[in-house]
């Protein structure tokens, strides 16, 4: 049991940044029909469109190999959650407008995934963000904590 | 120390964000300034090109904003609006002829005042990259027998964007 509280954390990293890595490959092959699928959203001008399907993916794919890496971790995190918040966003705006499009979260032009679908596995990739960001909070304030110890001797002097 | 935590926090956010974006841009580089001038994409040269092979038919080709600019401003080319009369009358590219999909189904052609003839140049758009209605109405105007039409894959949105002449209305 104490085995997997020990590695579940990492296991969840390492997951995350394995998915974000996927989703980003996918996309980097083809930017064409990501933009395309951004531009089903109908939310950003003709060349934004060109300019995040650009520049998402490599976001994605360099947030998840630090992921997986175990390096700069909470900075990688942080702009996943943010992306999933960004994501879910623009998903719960296509519902609202009633739009049947694909999220084009991960194959291009492959099978269609339901914005609700696309909503619910955000869901899930929060959640993991969240479990990483705590993770790596505890594991910074434990090393802050001693890090923080020759400061505090001189208080408890006083 | 906590704002100082949060500080490094934010420049590492900052540092990963330049160097995706970099990355992006790098890579990206000629289909991002294709897309600023407004040319077409070489997927929907490849897939117009495709559709061409394995159906045997004529298939209309894709034409970049600048041409359909050089045409419209030149009135050499009938603009062929693809949209529902609603979404035509909320905006539409100055001087375009609304011909939805479901009528073109009907009947792919136009009303004599028009004056398109068979051999006019005819750009179809619609909504922009995800709509397939301007492929759809062009298709059906050269089975009609017009025998020069193009689609203007970035539609209406880019044209607006591009800051170009719109319409408002029902004509």
């Amino acid at each position: 049991m104490n085995g997997i509280r020990q590695y579940l954390p990492a296991a969840v990293r390492i997951t995350l940044g394995m998915i974000f890595i996927y989703a980003a490959v996918l996309k980097i092959a083809d930017p064409v029909a990501f933009a395309g699928s951004v531009a089903a959203y109908k939310i950003l001008p003709y060349f934004m469109n060109y300019l995040a399907a650009a520049v998402l993916p490599f976001l994605e794919l360099i947030c998840g190999l630090l992921l997986v890496c175990g390096y700069r971790v909470k900075g990688a995190a942080l702009i996943i959650g943010g992306m999933n918040v960004v994501f879910m966003i623009a998903l719960s705006s296509a519902i609202v407008r009633g739009l049947d499009i694909d999220c084009g979260c991960f194959q291009q032009g492959g099978d269609k995934t339901s914005p609700w679908t696309a909503l619910a596995r955000d869901a899930v990739f929060l959640a993991m963000t969240y479990v990483v960001l705590k993770t790596e909070g505890k594991n910074g304030k434990s090393s802050r904590s001693a890090a923080d110890t020759p400061l505090a001797t001189p208080v408890q002097e006083q | 120390m906590l704002k100082n935590k949060w500080f490094g926090t934010l420049a590492e956010i900052c540092l990963i964000v330049i160097v995706s974006a970099s990355a992006g841009l790098a890579w990206n580089w000629s289909l991002l300034t294709g897309a600023w001038r407004g040319e077409v994409t070489q997927q929907a040269v490849a897939v117009a090109a495709e559709a061409a092979t394995t159906t045997g038919d004529a298939l209309p080709m894709p034409i970049g904003l600048m041409q359909v600019k050089e045409l419209h401003d030149a009135k050499e080319a009938v603009i062929v609006d693809a949209r529902n009369a609603t979404s035509f009358a909320e905006g539409h590219i100055a001087g375009a002829i609304v011909l939805p999909v479901e009528e073109a189904r009907k009947n792919p052609s136009f009303p004599p005042e028009a004056k398109v003839t068979k051999d006019s140049t005819i750009i179809a758009y619609c909504n922009g990259y995800s709509c397939p209605d301007s492929m759809e109405v062009a298709k059906l105007l050269m089975r009609a027998g017009y025998a020069s039409v193009y689609v203007f894959e970035g539609g209406f949105p880019e044209w607006r964007d591009a800051g170009y002449a719109i319409a408002k209305g029902a004509k």
